[in-house]
């Protein structure tokens, strides 16, 4: 036992781990949600596409030696609003729109690194998340935004929930469904580039889909499985830090396998 | 007040999917009847429905709401909405059945705010009235269907409409729950003065419980309810010449507010 805790004191006195479990827990909090949301409106697939198109503005960021979260974010937005656009002008359906806007984004950054010389050791951080050489910098960026997320999410959740139990007679209660529900594909956006820092573009869509999908696993009220997101999400990333740090390993791969095994421990306990 | 025109359709024509379904429909609802829409299977009863809320475009046609047009209309807290296809939502939805009803209150004015305690005591109300406060902890995904249509009439009701849309709100269900619903219905009508235009196949209980009968095959023809109506003069125009019904006038006993 004292072999196991000593290291995980000792590392909570590291600022890099500090960085890291701030950064991690707040980034986990806005995917909770926010994932919640997007499996209730069957929209989880929208995460992996957007965070493959981000990828475009991530290698502009890289080229302009600028931060690539910024361009990131922008790529992203436009790419969810286009995605948005072409379902209600009836030009693609959800998942051929997803998948053009993951080829554009994804095949703008491979042309623009062809043209810097090829993958350097930034970029591949951003492929494959790198949450424990967290800077300063980009903790701010990520708390900041997180923030806005959940900021969003509490003062709109009635409305959220509303639109996403059902969207064409939610019209109906005079509320702006077209307004937020724009609103919405935006936090997506933000809170994808929020979590390509922590886990990286391949697998960003675990960290958004698995604390609500173990949630759900419960078979809670709306509110019971709010909370139970979280705290699941909390729970996969919090010990998939200390795991990879005390036993180095990829710090991404085994924070998904840290949910996991949270989504299976739901399953028992939701089958009981 | 008895008078005052809660719906009035001009000349409508809506087209889906490039055929004209609701052909020159002109008709008027006054404020407290009890409207039955009938007509066979894709005569277009929905699609009426869904122009007159502005769910589907219009191809031509005025309708106004309260005296408004349907396109300036914005007092859409004065009309609720039940869905055929409202039962059909997904079961593992994580939702209660007190969370379900809360939505109705749900509204432009309270935007972006919690709902506030006389929010919650009308959900209550709501519940109580429809017969749902003991099972209001219960997830909407495990009632039954009887038990699911009274929680989304619930949530039309805490909204406290003056008009009320209920598209087949009791398909499928057994007849001693129908016939429970039909009589809430009934009292919602008489007491609360509101508005009601049901869809139904039960054409007994339109003609026993309601005031008015909207046939809708293409074309809408409203008329009349009374002891003395001959359901088969209004039916034949929307099922055919060959289409007979036969009810017994004694089931409406207590029915018709003159028997």
């Amino acid at each position: 036992m004292i072999d196991i805790f000593s290291p995980l004191l000792k590392l909570l006195g590291y600022q890099f781990f500090q960085y890291a479990l701030i950064g991690g827990a707040l980034a986990t909090l806005a995917c909770a949600w926010i994932g919640l949301f997007l499996i209730l409106r069957k929209e989880s697939m929208i995460v992996d596409g957007l965070a493959h198109t981000a990828f475009g503005g991530i290698a502009i960021g890289v080229f302009f030696a600028i931060n690539p979260l910024l361009p990131a974010l922008i790529v992203s937005s436009i790419a969810v609003l286009a995605i948005s656009y072409m379902r209600k002008r009836g030009l693609a359906q959800s998942d051929s729109a997803i998948a053009v806007m993951l080829a554009l984004g994804f095949s703008t950054g491979l042309i623009i690194i062809s043209l810097a010389g090829g993958f350097n050791v930034e970029l591949f951080s951003y492929l494959f998340g790198s949450i424990l050489t967290i800077s300063y910098t980009d903790l701010m960026i990520v708390s900041v935004l997180s923030i806005s997320v959940l900021l969003f999410l509490s003062i709109f959740y009635k409305e959220l929930l509303c639109i996403a139990f059902d969207e064409e007679s939610s019209s109906l209660t005079g509320i702006p469904v077209e307004i937020i529900s724009t609103a919405f594909n935006i936090m997506v956006a933000v809170t994808i580039v929020v979590s390509i820092k922590i886990i990286g573009i391949i697998l960003v869509v675990a960290l958004i889909v698995l604390p609500a999908l173990s949630a759900l696993q419960l078979h809670l009220s709306f509110k019971k499985t709010m909370v139970a997101t979280v705290i699941l999400g909390i729970i996969g990333v919090v010990s998939g830090l200390f795991l990879s740090a005390v036993y180095d390993v990829a710090t991404s791969g085994i924070i998904v396998f840290a949910m996991l095994g949270v989504f299976f421990m739901s399953v028992l306990i939701g089958r009981r | 007040m008895a008078n005052e025109c809660a719906l009035e359709v001009e000349h409508l024509n809506v087209a889906r999917s490039g055929s004209l379904v609701i052909k020159d429909a002109s008709f008027k609802i006054y404020r407290r009847d009890y409207v039955g829409v009938v007509g066979p299977n894709g005569g277009g009863k929905t699609t009426l429905f869904l122009a007159i809320l502005g769910m589907i475009p219009a191809q031509s046609g005025i309708i106004r709401i309260f005296g408004q047009e349907a396109s300036s209309f914005s007092s859409w807290e004065r009309v609720a909405y039940v869905s055929q296809d409202a039962i059909n939502f997904d079961s593992s939805f994580p939702i209660t059945v007190r969370e379900l009803v809360s939505l109705g209150r749900v509204k432009r004015s309270n935007l972006g705010r919690p709902l506030k305690r006389e929010d919650w005591q009308a959900v209550d109300d709501a519940l109580d009235f429809m017969g749902l406060i003991d099972i209001k902890e219960r997830r909407v995904g495990q009632l039954s269907g009887g038990q699911k249509q009274r929680a989304f009439v619930a949530k039309a009701l805490v909204r406290n409409p003056e008009i009320l849309f209920l598209d087949e709100p009791i398909a499928g269900i057994d007849a001693a729950t129908q016939e429970k619903f039909y009589q809430k219905m009934s009292d919602l009508n008489a007491e609360r003065g509101i508005t009601i235009l049901m869809v139904s196949h039960d054409l007994a209980a339109v003609f026993c419980r309601m005031s008015k009968v909207i046939c809708v095959n293409r074309s809408v023809n409203v008329s009349e309810i009374s002891p003395d109506t001959d359901p088969n003069s209004i039916l034949r125009e929307a099922y055919g010449e060959h289409f007979h019904f036969v009810y017994h006038r004694h089931e409406c006993s207590g029915a018709f507010k003159d028997d």
